[in-house]
Formats: structure tokens, sequence, C-alpha cells
């Protein structure tokens, strides 16, 4: 992440500016004494402005052991620390097309999109470029180069039609089958089940990060419904952990909260989470 | 208030402005109504209501039940002393002892849209009847191949009398009032079709919302559909006179974006998929063969949401649509572009496995989405959540905004129909006793 601690000034600056518009910047300032729990204040403090926030949620994307994937961010998790959504919509959509971030269709939940930065994704392509070098060699994996010269640089869309995906790729060389194969292998496309003539575009290597992803929302949730009152206090919860999932915490409280399954109700002795509805 | 009626009166402000800005204050401060009541007539879950558009005064309701209601939301058929509350009775009710009446779940109502003589219901039981508002008889009925979902007229017509209708079957029908017969089929859908409505402002385009999440418009003088909404087709907010969208720049240039191309991109793949399994072929080199305009949109796959469509609602001024669906997201579309105007709706939860109703404000400003056992007003052109009506105690199929009184009538599984009211409304002005007994003969003689 040098592109962010390179910013980060800016983005000192950037949080003083937009604190109004804040969430849960507000009530937290006013109990100083919370940070004395192992959640820091400072990781609540997420800026208004869409940018800012990606960067900083990338920047504490849980450190994995097993799976190598570049930190990216849910779009549940920006609108848990922005209030205006439309704003997070129109201005990923403007990211989008000027191509500083991709957008991918998650297989999770019907409304899951997964944002990763442009830098981001190509070291992971890179990877998996090296990956299936390994596997196959160099000269299939040229298609490696033409995916990321021709189809990257001009599709910015969350999905790609198998026709267009091929008239894309042979501008660089002869395109076969075996090269899409080769790049749906890699997990740099996935075929849509509705429409079999169209491919998402995805994360290499994301698979053991969704299992996470929805096995410990589910545990979450299933473990507030237990509870008498549907709540528990954020910091008790946080000691306690989660079995299911690797992601920590604070990540899927994020993502719930945005997505609206829970709310966070601030009271004197701490954060309190409680499911909704 | 009083300080906009001197204004008016000395001139400073325009009439209409005035009642533009009461409008729009009685509207954002809707509560439960306290002085109003309608006694639901129904034992089931409330699945539809209209209000007629040519009086604004007779509410129409439909239930699982097979019941059909005809409410009057002006005058109150008795008053009760004690609590201060007028209770609207139906005023006629119609169901399953009814000759003719529905046998299974009323899943749509609709008035006729000229006068308040004849109303339309779809149901469960396949059928679309016709129905005379004073005989309570069946005038003429449609015999439809699955469930009825919904059915639509067209507020604006002059040249024809369809009744659209959205079924299992994967095809819209259109049947014609004036000769009992089916005009139109239209087909495109690849699931039921629990949405439809008419466009406000031309009377031969038709919108519908199907199961897999497509929404479509149709030109009824045309075969085909003419447009397929996209989701990831956007635009911000309003579109200003010059057409400041946002165009994909990597997409427009490859003409991608633009929809017709890619569908019949998508269409010439389709049919060449076979030569894909051996070689694959440039797209460059396969020669587009010239299709009709609608039949290539027709095969278009994209979709307007994750899952069913299940509500459609033009605005008055028929510029733009809302859509709910079950990936629980409301979006506005902008009826001319055929954009997704990016506005997020908040967290809203859509279930059920039936349509819905929304409902929006005439002045445009706020939008009523019936979410679980609440219903929510959203601001229009921000998306903020304005305020939460919260009354039902079970699922909320359907509410309908009064355009004249600024009121809200919703309907529920939990058999009710509540009023939702500013809180000093109109009719306290006035004595409720009297409301009552003015329908009433006072002659001397």
């Amino acid at each position: 992440m040098s592109s962010a601690s390179s910013d980060s000034p800016t983005l000192h600056l950037a949080k003083r500016k937009l604190r109004d518009d804040i969430v849960l910047e507000e009530d937290n300032s006013k109990r100083p004494h919370r940070s004395g729990n192992n959640l820091q204040l400072e990781e609540w403090n997420v800026p208004a402005d869409t940018m800012v926030a990606l960067r900083l949620m990338c920047d504490q994307f849980p450190k994995l052991e097993k799976v190598t994937v570049q930190p990216f961010v849910l779009r549940s998790q920006l609108y848990s620390s922005i209030k205006d959504r439309t704003t997070v919509d129109q201005e990923l959509e403007a990211f989008r097309k000027q191509g500083t971030i991709r957008v991918f269709k998650l297989n999770t939940g019907q409304d899951d999109f997964a944002i990763m930065l442009l830098d981001n994704y190509l070291f992971q392509l890179e990877s998996a470029k090296k990956r299936m070098e390994s596997k196959h060699g160099q000269d299939p994996t040229l298609v490696f180069d033409w995916f990321l010269t021709n189809v990257i640089n001009t599709n910015t869309q969350v999905s790609i039609t198998h026709s267009e995906l091929v008239m894309l790729l042979s501008k660089g060389g002869p395109v076969a089958d075996k090269h899409i194969s080769l790049l749906i292998n890699a997990g740099l496309l996935v075929r849509q089940l509705a429409d079999e003539t169209t491919y998402w575009f995805s994360i290499p290597n994301v698979g053991p990060i969704l299992k996470s992803l929805t096995q410990g929302r589910k545990e979450l949730l299933y473990f507030l419904s237990r509870r008498r009152y549907k709540e528990i206090f954020l910091s008790q919860f946080e000691k306690r952990g989660l079995r299911t999932s690797s992601l920590g915490v604070q990540f899927h409280i994020r993502d719930l909260l945005g997505s609206g399954k829970i709310h966070v109700v601030h009271n004197p002795i701490g954060l309190l989470i409680r499911l909704a509805g | 208030m009083w300080r906009e009626l001197r204004q008016r009166e000395a001139g400073s402000i325009r009439p209409s402005l005035l009642a533009k800005h009461a409008c729009y204050r009685r509207s954002r401060s809707l509560q439960l109504a306290k002085r109003k009541e309608i006694v639901s007539a129904h034992k089931s879950g409330v699945n539809s209501l209209q209000i007629d558009a040519a009086e604004s005064r007779y509410l129409l309701a439909g239930a699982s039940d097979g019941s059909i209601a005809i409410y009057d939301t002006q005058q109150a058929t008795h008053f009760d002393p004690s609590s201060q509350i007028a209770k609207h009775e139906a005023l006629s009710t119609i169901d399953r002892r009814t000759n003719e009446g529905h046998e299974y779940a009323v899943s749509s109502v609709h008035w006729y849209p000229i006068d308040t003589g004849l109303f339309v219901s779809g149901s469960f039981d396949r059928y679309v009847k016709i129905w005379d508002s004073n005989l309570l008889q069946v005038e003429l009925q449609f015999k439809m191949p699955g469930k009825v979902y919904a059915v639509a007229m067209s507020a604006v017509a002059s040249a024809h009398m369809l009744i659209a209708t959205g079924t299992e079957d994967v095809r819209v029908h259109l049947c014609d009032m004036a000769s009992g017969a089916f005009t139109h089929t239209l087909s495109g859908h690849r699931d039921g079709v629990w949405a439809l409505q008419w466009s406000a402002s031309s009377e031969w385009v038709l919108v519908t919302g199907g199961c897999e999440g497509a929404i479509r418009f149709w030109d009824i003088r045309r075969a085909g559909c003419f447009l397929v909404l996209d989701q990831h087709r956007t635009q911000i907010g309003q579109r200003s006179k010059s057409a400041s969208f946002i165009h994909d720049q990597a997409g427009t240039s490859n003409g991608m974006n633009h929809m017709e191309t890619n569908s019949e991109r998508g269409s010439s793949f389709l049919r060449k998929r076979t030569a894909h399994h051996t070689s694959i072929r440039r797209p460059e080199a396969a020669k587009l063969s010239r299709q009709h305009p609608g039949l290539t949109v027709a095969q278009g796959v994209a979709t307007a949401h994750y899952g069913s469509v299940t509500s459609l609602q033009t605005t008055y001024d028929g510029f733009y649509l809302f859509s709910a669906g079950l990936d629980s997201r409301v979006r506005l579309w902008d009826m001319e572009s055929g954009c997704n105007t990016l506005i997020n709706y908040g967290t809203t939860r859509i279930a059920g496995k039936k349509g819905l109703q929304l409902s929006f404000s005439p002045d445009g400003s706020l939008l009523f989405v019936p979410s679980d056992t609440i219903i929510q007003a959203y601001d229009v052109w921000t998306g903020n959540l304005h305020a939460t009506l919260k009354g039902h105690y079970d699922l909320v199929n359907c509410c309908s905004f009064h355009p004249l009184d600024q009121e809200l009538y919703s309907g529920s599984n939990d058999r009710q129909i509540l009023v939702w009211a500013p809180p000093g409304g109109t009719s306290e002005d006035l004595d409720p006793q009297t409301q009552v007994q003015a329908d009433e003969d006072n002659w001397s003689d």
C-alpha cells in the first residue's frame, strides 16, 4: 500500500474537513474512554469522501495467512461509514469509469459488490499470471498480457460478453478457446449462471475469503439472534471473535451495518450492536 | 401558513405556490390518522389498493381471500363520538360468495381510468374480470394461462382500451375491453411477470418487469420490445437539458455500451454458438445480418435487478420510473435515456412471492416503499430516508397516495387498511358528525 501511505497527510486533512458528514465519528468523540478498548478509536474514524474511505478500509483489510489476496472493500462497508449512499454510488461509478477502481460482483449475496483499487488488482493479476506460468509455460500465458492491455483498460464494467472478450483479446494475437479457459482457471473470469454468453470479472483466489464472508455473516447474525435482547457490546464481541471467519469482527460489522442487518447503538458504556428489525 | 396566506393576499406569492408549499408540508408530516379509520372488510391480507383517478374519492381494495371492496375516502359511513373517529366502511364488497366472484386471492385491482363505473381485477384463479361497480356483476372475463399477478390500464389512453396483464406465463397478454379478446402477446421475458405499468406520457408504451430481473419497454404498435433496462448503464441523478449523463468512455468508443449494438452482438453470438466450440471466429468477420430492431433487443439479457422485479411505478410526468426488486433495492430510471440514475434508497427489505405497490407524492418529492412491516418514505432525489411509518403488524403489500388530500393508504397481510394523514387534517376542520350527515337528504317538506 505505497499509494495510501504517501497520501496520509492529505488523508488527515480530508478527515478534518469532512467531519460533519461522518456517522460514527461524532459519537466517538464524545466518549474519550473508548480509546482504552482494543478497538482503537482511530479505526472507526472513517472520512466521508468515498476514495479516502476506500483507501482507509483497504489499509485496514485483515491480514490473512493462507490466502494471498490484495485488499478489497465491500460496497456495503462503504455505506457503513458514509451516510449518503447516493454519493457513494455516484462517486464509485465515476471512479470505475475513470479506471481507478475495479468493481466485482460477488456471489455471496444478491447485492454484494467488491471494490478493489486498480493497482492492487494489477498486482493480483500479475501473481495469477506467474502462478499459471509455472504450470503451463510461457506461451499460452501471453493471454494475460492481452487481457491486461486490451480488456482491463477498455472494459470497466462488472461483466463482459463472450464476443466482446474475444474481440478485445484478439487485438493482442490469435485467441483460442484454451486461452479463455486459462483466464477462467486463473480466476479472472467467472461464467454467469443466468446467461452463458457472459462472464463476470473476478478476483483470483478470492474463494476462501468469500466462504469466510458468508459463514462469518451467518455466525454473527445467528449469535445475535440467540441473545435475549438481540444485542451485544462491541468490545465484548471482539473478545469473543468469530470462529468461522478469518476476516475479523470489524470487517463483518462494517459489512452488516452497511447492508442494514444490524444497527449500532451508542450508549455510555460503549458501542452496542443490535440486530435490525 | 398564515404568513403565506397573507403574502398570497398581497400578491407577493402566487396561489399555486401556496398550494404547492402546503402540499409539500403536509405530505412530509404523515402519521397514523387519528380521526379516520377504514374498517377493513377483508378476512385476509390486502394485496392491492387504488384510488380512482376520476374523482380521487373511491378506494378499491383487493385481498387474498378473493374479496374486493370499495371504500369512500371522503365521507365516513358512521362516526364514533367517544373516540372521535370517523369510520369508513366498505360501500360494497365482492367475495367468494358473490356470483362469479374470484375463487382465490385477488392480486391486483385497477379502476377504469375514465370513470368509476368499471373496475378490473386479476386473481390467482387465473381470471381477469371486469366489474360493473354499481351492479357488482362481471361484465367481461378473460381466462389467462396462469396466475394473474398484475393488471394495468393506461391512464392517458384515448385510442385503445387495453388491459395489460402480468401472469405466471412468460408472455404478457393485452386484453381488449372493447372486443373481449386478446389483442397482443408480448414475448421476451424468461420468467413470470409480477409488475407492469403503462407509460404516463405515451399511451402506446408499456413497461413490464419479470421475475428474471429484467425490465422491458414495449411499444405496442411494433413487434418486440424496444428497450431493456440495464442496471450498469448509468447516469448521475437528474438529467439536465444538455443530456449530461456520463458516457462510458471506453464503452462508447467501440459502441459496446450502446444497448442495441450490444444485444445485436449477443444475438449474433447466439446464432454462431456452435461454431465457437470448435474454433473462435473473429466477430469482425462475422457479418451481422440485418434484423428488426425490436427482435434484436428482445434477445438482450440485461437485468435491472438481481432477483424478481416486484414493483414498477412511473412518475406523473412520465419522465422517471421507480422499480423495486427482490434484491431489496429500489431504483430510479430515466425513461427517456433508459439509464439507472444511481440514487440509492437505503436499505429496504423487499420480500414475498408477489408484486408490491410503491407510491409517491404527486409533487414528486417523496417515495413510499413497503418494506417488511413498515413503510419507508424516501426523498426522491437524494435517496435519504425521510420517515418510517410503523403501524402494521405484518408484511405490507401495497400503498397508495391520495393526490388531493395528501393521505397515504396502506394494505398489509394483517388484513388492515391503514390511513396515514398529516396531523392537522382537513377533516378535523369540519365537525365529522355533520360530515356524515351531509350526505343525507335535508328537505323541509
